[in-house]
């Protein structure tokens, strides 16, 4: 924790901009907000604000330049690598309270939203026009479109949908120096630099979005979902290469590994999955009525001829929630393993998917770990989820370790260590696995563009630097305040 | 000594040749060479004039500054297409065609390159340096994965990477996409492939107005959309204007919506080489071509203001987006007004000279000129040529 000089006065000017209703100060107050979806990376804020409109923040933004104090913008918290921590003492603006739908044009097929809109209301509001908004996180009952701007999100549709980047059109950005700026077209083509494109994923560190304008997509006209029951989660992944090969494109292929099966038969999101399978695999195709069913027939012989057990197809929309509740329950279920949960995040190119499986297992028993797999198969996405206790330091250190060995595995057989998490304060220092030291700059070249003094987010995924902030700490580097 | 003295020096005799109304050319043939040949240009504080095949030379303002044409054809490193993964990795100076023709041949037919550039000399470096929007495929921002740039210092820099969902760093493929090579020269790309279609086929579909075409080229397997003007429409042979539909993927698919379009439409089968014509109109040097995007619910008005005005009109209804062939200026300037966005592509000097081309937004100049000024702090690449004269 670094210093509280100059705290009182500073939080008087946040109350005189917004109110005092909307600035929260206390210490139990703030302890709801030390963390993100990341547990075991925590850092206390010094105030959080809930502004309401884009003045608001301005104001906000810049009350906290004025007192040389950094901000954070945070939607729902359900980050998971550390991005929407307050370091430095920092100050988060909790973009909740902005959660109003502006507008849909359904002739059109967007929408401009506030940032604090949950991900799931936004489709259910348009659901009357017979669209949605493609990209599903799977905490999409609780995230933020803010918060998936910020970190690219991604979710099991993507196979077929793409990431929350090719859903944003326009945005309105507050710049780290609290000028506002509209960036795109409700059109999506951009005349000048595609800021937009660069501000999509780049993790609250460019400025804060108050304003999102999304693309909406048709409703498709039939969807079937399989369940294809595996002896081993190699197989399941063969038959994933086998479907993508063949020249289909599913809306989703998603695996759930045996670990993750029991642990999700135990609870209360049981699925009836046979807790002996291996793997199962959820395939889901969506399009037109005259074609989805002769794809569905397909992947069904696909998913049999690479040693599916039994390919199971949802009779009716229950049976389908049914499939699916195994995969999105599946973190929700992990709470009756232990305490806390590590979801590791890496991307490797698809077809080396059975072999980089394996070995993440055996990095994860060779540690003493609950390892168990449930991933965006379809995208070469991993989520290696570790079960532990963070109170236990032996094993936090154990759960590190393998963390750092599974990134380092993906690296090397062509990967990257996120795929929609994002790298935040969790993979700052791995960022050199994948980039060099010139790759890195180039990015912080647009970082410095758009926040000279980097006070907006500053400590978050660029590697850190101890030696330079020791030797001097007033210096606004990237490596502002160790995560300690 | 010289820049060119300089570069001949470091790259060899071959690599340097003269260019008319400049004093020279450099062509450099692998990313070492281009970082050679920019870090030599840094250091002598010479500018150049970034290019490919020189499809877009009409593009942006023009560039009196620079005296050195930098020559991106020779950019052809490795190739290597993943048939399994479905991406490919791909040099700057290569072909479109030709790339498109070896995707297909190295995966059986399964995969295809998501590109359809203006001309057959279109090179992948000049397709993402200008983002130009496709008839097929889309803006290429949803297909390149990662990128391999020189910056203007001579950095050999990457962004992305091979695998298709990556949030690890900036998405600064972004950024460089579109940015006429003002902030970094394209060396390579990793590219997203996409399944061929099992079938396609091509329809003319009569629309006295756009606004009629947005339906017909929303359909599921409507792949190709372009809704012609009546002048336009001649040159394909046909009577009025109308929409040239290519419907492509799935066999069931293709053939329903096809029927949809004879029995809802009124559409007929059409010769696919039409295709080809069009692709060509969003090219070359017409004398005068504005790029407006403009809401599908826009069009009609949008088009009909610019068709008054005298301009030939050619649309992707589905897309938001249309061209207004003209070399007049009233036209360019209805144009600016027309829609969400415009970019004149092509119009003469005088024009190019005197007016701003790009419709972005001018609160945004401050930021832009930001970045151009870290990527590119000497003003070495295309200097002038984009939004704003930066």
């Amino acid at each position: 924790m670094g210093p509280r000089s100059n705290s009182s006065s500073l939080e008087a000017c946040l109350r005189d901009v917004v109110g005092a209703d909307q600035v929260l100060t206390r210490l139990e107050e703030l302890f709801v907000y030390e963390a993100d979806g990341l547990t075991h990376h925590s850092a206390r804020p010094r105030a959080v604000v809930l502004p309401s409109t884009t003045e608001e923040v301005v104001r906000v933004v810049k009350a906290c330049r004025k007192h040389e104090v950094p901000f954070v913008p945070r939607g729902a918290g359900t980050g998971l690598s550390g991005g929407a921590l307050a370091l430095a003492d920092g100050v988060i603006i909790e973009c909740a309270r902005m959660n109003r739908i502006l507008r849909v044009e359904p002739g059109d097929r967007f929408a401009v939203v506030q940032p604090g809109v949950v991900n799931a209301d936004l489709s259910k509001a348009v659901l009357q026009h017979g669209l949605f908004y493609a990209p599903d996180p799977s905490s999409q009952q609780a995230c933020t479109l803010g918060g998936n701007v910020a970190e690219n999100s991604g979710g099991p549709h993507t196979l077929k949908y793409g990431t929350t980047t090719n859903h944003v059109l326009a945005l309105e950005l507050v710049l780290p120096d609290g000028n506002v700026v509209r960036l795109g077209s409700p059109t999506g083509w951009p005349a000048g630099y595609d800021l937009v494109g660069a501000v999509v994923g780049s993790e609250g560190t460019l400025g804060i979005v108050t304003e999102v304008t999304v693309r909406l997509a048709p409703i498709p006209e039939r969807t079937e979902t399989l369940l294809g029951i595996f002896p081993d989660v190699v197989s399941a992944c063969r038959a994933v290469g086998a479907i993508i090969r063949s020249g289909l494109v599913p809306a989703a292929m998603e695996i759930v590994d045996r670990r993750t099966i029991e642990a999700v038969e135990a609870s209360v999101y049981a699925a009836g999955l046979p807790t002996d399978a291996g793997a199962v695999l959820i395939m889901e195709l969506d399009g037109p009525d005259v074609a989805v069913g002769v794809q569905a027939e397909r992947t069904q012989a696909l998913a049999l001829a690479e040693g599916a057990n039994e390919v199971q197809v949802a009779r009716d929309e229950e049976e389908r929630q049914r499939f699916w509740r195994a995969r999105k329950g599946a973190f929700g279920a992990m709470g009756r393993l232990a305490p806390d949960l590590y979801v590791n995040d890496a991307v490797v190119p698809r077809r080396k998917l059975p072999e980089i499986l394996e070995a993440v297992c055996a990095i994860g028993d060779r540690h003493g770990l609950r390892l168990s797999n449930v991933f965006h198969a379809g995208d070469g996405n991993l989520h290696p989820n570790i079960s532990f206790d963070r109170r236990d330091a032996d094993e936090l250190a154990r759960v590190q370790k393998a963390g750092a060995e599974i990134l380092r595995l993906c690296v090397e057989a062509g990967g990257v260590i996120s795929g929609e998490h994002g790298i935040g304060t969790e993979k700052r220092d791995y960022m050199g696995l994948v980039f060099s030291d010139d790759d890195l700059d180039a990015m912080k070249k647009l970082r410095a563009a758009f926040d000279p003094t980097l006070t907006c987010n500053p400590g978050k995924l660029f590697p850190t630097t101890r030696f330079c902030f020791e030797a001097n700490p007033k210096a606004r580097g990237y490596d502002q305040v160790p995560l300690e | 000594m010289s820049v060119l003295a300089a570069l001949r020096r470091e790259l060899g005799e071959d690599r340097v040749g003269s260019s008319p109304g400049l004093d020279g050319r450099v062509f450099p043939r692998s990313g070492e060479e281009l970082a050679t040949a920019l870090r030599l240009l840094a250091a002598g504080e010479a500018s150049a004039i970034v290019r490919g095949s020189g499809s877009w030379d009409a593009l942006g303002h023009p560039m009196p500054r620079a005296r050195i044409l930098l020559e991106t054809t020779g950019l052809l490193g490795e190739v290597e297409v993943d048939a399994e993964d479905g991406v490919a990795h791909l040099p700057a100076g290569a072909l479109v065609f030709s790339l498109s023709e070896h995707v297909r041949k190295e995966t059986g037919g399964a995969w295809e390159l998501p590109f359809d550039p203006v001309s057959p000399s279109s090179t992948l470096g000049g397709c993402l340096a200008t983002a130009s929007p496709g008839f097929c495929f889309g803006h290429p921002r949803d297909v390149v994965l990662g990128l391999e740039i020189v910056l203007a210092t001579g950095e050999r820099v990457r962004c992305g990477g091979r695998v298709v969902k990556n949030v690890t760093g900036y998405d600064l493929a972004k950024l460089y996409l579109g940015s006429l090579g003002t902030l970094g020269v394209i060396e390579a790309a990793w590219i997203r492939l996409l399944p061929a279609p099992e079938k396609t086929g091509c329809w003319w579909v009569p629309a006295a107005d756009p606004s009629l075409a947005v339906e017909p080229a929303r359909l599921p397997s409507a792949r190709a959309a372009a809704w012609l003007s009546a002048g336009l429409a001649r040159e394909l042979s046909k009577p009025g204007p109308g929409m040239l539909l290519e419907l492509a993927g799935d066999a069931a698919a293709v053939a329903a919506d096809a029927e949809h379009l004879v029995c809802q439409n009124g559409a007929t089968a059409s010769d696919p080489t039409g295709l080809g014509v069009v692709r060509g109109m969003r090219g070359g040097d017409p004398g005068g071509r504005v790029r407006v995007s403009a809401r599908p619910s826009q069009l009609a008005e949008s088009v009909a203001g610019l068709s008054r005005a005298g301009a030939e009109i050619l649309a992707h209804p589905a897309r938001g987006l249309f061209w207004a062939f003209s070399a007049d200026e009233a036209v360019f300037a209805a144009a600016e007004r027309a829609g969400e966005g415009f970019l004149v592509e092509a119009a003469p000097l005088a024009i190019r000279e005197s007016r701003e081309l790009f419709g972005e937004n001018p609160e945004l100049r401050p930021l832009q000129a930001a970045i151009k000024a870290q990527y590119d702090p000497a003003g070495i690449l295309n200097p002038g040529r984009f939004a704003g004269r930066i």
